[in-house]
């Protein structure tokens, strides 16, 4: 069964540099565990610590998989009248935006995502439901698209 | 400027203005309500409390220190109360409400009057006694976007509140600040058609014809229900229709009706069934736990006890209202609220039945509107108990034109049909397996003007989002749902207590709704009323000659 790729316009999928910076992200996190897990082990003597860097190593490999899987199916398009954000390949979803109903746009970029040259533009609604966030968004296209979704905003504004 | 015999004319000051001096008395009285609780514990008899320690703390003090101390706290919340009141100041503008507040930090505030969404008129207990109000300016865009003017006197607010409207429907007056007729023509010169009319050679448009137009509706507006004083007012209320009213006893039944109760009930059969049955001793087992936990059980009952409270309180004398300013709903015991919703401000509505309402069919009705935000139990209901005839009335009276043909019919579908009768889209077959019970009786239906979302089959559930209310749509689906051919439809509404979704419907269906609601909520949006909804419909053209 197709999933929905009803838009109009084509879909823009969000750069690969996003796998990069989530799997950065994760891996610390890990390291961190793995590491502390071997200390634990050196210091005292238990065999049994060693579990907790091997089950992290394993859950990183499925959390790497996972990641590149997820970013792959992240992807947005630009209709004439709506945003639509596609995410999640177990969990997915589309979210429909209309432009008319935009109350502002919010363009985010961590240490890391900068260092890569990536952003997150988030829209938000007069709903707290409405979740459109695009991540992995390349620096200088989330400056246009801001741009883009505010005047398209405006044109269409439709109050609440 | 007070004529004590006939009244005086209030008008909305342009100008910075304080609230009601006596705005620092309504508030501390907290402090002698602890010391009375204080007192009534002292006064029963030991064995209420036996040996827990929950008021050892108090036990230490002497009573006259208490005593003290609570005069004191209450003495000091009372000066606070007052350096407040004195830093607090607002006006009204054409375009806004302004408020500025803050002793050490400053603040400024406006509502912004096409922004706006809600304006309620609310009376605390105190404040009601004494016939003093608030006024709460509810406007689009994110939490405490609000501004709260208390108090004024009852017969100011209300006028506060009709000029607001008026501004906000887009009726501007000529001349905001200029000559300040209303001053100069005030004592003894109510604001009546007569008036108006010879007013509106001075001051030809805006208010002033308008307001010729409801003074002449209603023959003496406001002289108002203070008792000690007649205020009229420099704009008169829109003539209000009454829709529906909500009798004490229905109410009475509602609450007796739920499931509260039923627990509160269930209480001393369990202990029975637990003496009987299972040889337990019951007295020793309730003593034993309120030893242990006095606070839990105090808690749960305080918890049951609220519950009644809201519904009573807030479904008392529950009344709505149609008028020129939108929907009126007026309820309250002790605390009493009249709200006015301007047209097109309702963003969804929710019928719920709960099972026990079943027999009488009786519906619980709840709307979104964007201000309103997280106070939600309170200011949210639009029928607290409504008979199946008036939850459609309701319907209609957020919604008057449904788009359908037939739209008692098809609501009667909505609320009580099961499967695909009345043009409903169910959900397939293999939705048995996640939901067994209400699968049949799940439907989702689009009118011209709405959709429908109706599920249950014990308890009932109806949402209705108007199109051009829709936010963004949400279409999602997990592993299971998946596997089954599934997905769900999410419509996005503002923040508030109806949060419609149309669960396990046919993937197919579910992305063809998908793309028709975004088209129909796009069509919605060019047909949408303006925000200054009086301009909307040419009322300003129809004046200037009238």
């Amino acid at each position: 069964m197709a999933w929905y790729d009803n838009a109009a316009a084509p879909w823009n999928f969000v750069s690969r540099k996003l796998i990069t910076a989530r799997m950065i992200t994760m891996w610390i996190w890990l390291a961190i565990l793995m590491l502390g897990g071997l200390a634990a082990a050196l210091i005292t003597g238990a065999a049994l610590l060693l579990l907790v860097p091997a089950v992290a190593l394993v859950l990183g490999g499925w959390g790497s998989w996972l990641i590149v899987r997820q970013v792959t199916a992240h992807a947005w398009a630009e209709d004439e009248e709506d945003l639509l954000v596609r995410r999640g390949r177990m969990f997915r979803s589309v979210t429909v935006v209309p432009y008319g109903r935009m109350q502002f746009v919010d363009v985010k970029a961590g240490p890391i995502e900068r260092a890569l040259g990536i952003a997150k533009v988030q829209l938000h609604t007069a709903s707290p439901g409405t979740d459109a966030s695009i991540s992995g968004v390349p620096a200088s296209e989330a400056d246009r698209l801001r741009d883009r979704l505010t005047t398209r905003g405006e044109a269409r504004l439709a109050g609440l | 400027m007070t004529d004590t015999t006939t009244g005086y004319v209030y008008r909305a000051p342009r100008e910075w203005t304080r609230l009601h001096p006596v705005t620092p008395l309504l508030g501390g009285w907290v402090f002698l309500g602890l010391l009375l609780a204080y007192w009534i514990h002292n006064q029963l008899p030991a064995w209420v409390d036996g040996d827990n320690d929950n008021f050892e703390f108090f036990d230490r003090f002497p009573f006259l220190w208490l005593v003290l101390a609570a005069f004191l706290a209450f003495a000091v919340t009372i000066g606070v109360s007052f350096w407040q009141w004195r830093r607090t100041e607002y006006r009204i503008g054409d375009d806004a409400v302004y408020l500025r507040q803050g002793i050490v930090t400053r603040q400024q505030r406006q509502a912004r009057l096409d922004r706006l969404q809600a304006v309620d008129v609310v009376q605390p207990l105190l404040a009601r006694l004494f016939g003093f109000a608030a006024i709460n300016v509810q406007v689009a865009g994110g939490q405490k976007s609000g501004v709260e003017l208390k108090f004024l006197r009852l017969g100011d607010a209300e006028a506060l509140r009709n000029e607001i409207l008026v501004l906000a429907a887009g009726v501007k007056e000529e001349k905001a600040t200029g000559d300040d007729a209303a001053g100069t023509e005030a004592p003894g010169a109510p604001a009546t058609a007569p008036d108006a009319t010879t007013a509106d050679t001075t001051a030809s448009s805006g208010i002033r014809s308008h307001l010729a137009e409801r003074a002449g509706a209603m023959s003496n507006p406001e002289a108002i229900l203070t008792g000690k004083e007649r205020v009229r007012t420099a704009v008169a209320a829109a003539e209000e229709r009454e829709v529906y009213t909500v009798p004490i006893g229905r109410l009475l039944g509602s609450i007796a009706l739920s499931g509260a109760t039923l627990t509160l009930l269930s209480l001393p059969f369990i202990g029975l069934v637990a003496f009987f049955v299972f040889r337990v001793d019951v007295v020793a087992a309730v003593g034993a736990a309120i030893g242990t936990s006095l606070v839990a059980i105090v808690t749960a009952a305080a918890g049951l006890l609220g519950f009644f409270w809201t519904r009573l309180n807030g479904g008392f004398g529950f009344t709505a209202g149609i008028s020129a300013d939108g929907l009126r709903l007026r309820h309250g015991l002790t605390e009493t609220r009249r709200q006015t919703v301007p047209p097109g401000r309702v963003q969804a509505i929710r019928l719920y039945q709960p099972f026990l309402w079943r027999g009488q069919d009786w519906w619980r009705i709840t709307i979104n509107v964007a201000g309103y935000g997280e106070d939600q139990e309170s200011v949210s209901v639009l029928h607290p108990v409504a008979t199946r005839e008036e939850a459609l009335r309701a319907v209609w009276l957020v919604l008057p034109d449904l788009g359908d043909p037939d739209p008692y019919g098809t609501l009667g579908h909505a609320l009580h049909g099961h499967g695909a009768d009345g043009g409903f889209t169910t959900s397939p077959a293999s939705a048995r397996r996640v939901d067994p019970f209400q699968w049949r009786f799940r439907g989702v239906r689009a009118t011209d003007r709405a959709l429908l979302i109706r599920r249950g089959r014990w308890e009932r559930e109806l949402f209705v989002v108007p199109h051009e209310r829709t936010q963004s749509l949400g279409l999602t689906q997990g592993p299971i749902r998946r596997a089954l051919g599934l997905a769900n439809v999410v419509v996005h509404s503002t923040q508030g207590p109806v949060t419609p979704v149309a669960a396990h419907l046919a993937v197919d269906d579910a992305m063809a709704l998908l793309d028709a609601q975004a088209a129909r909520a796009r069509e919605g949006r060019r047909r949408q009323t303006a925000e200054q909804w009086m301009s909307a419909v040419g009322l300003e053209e129809g004046d200037a000659h009238g």
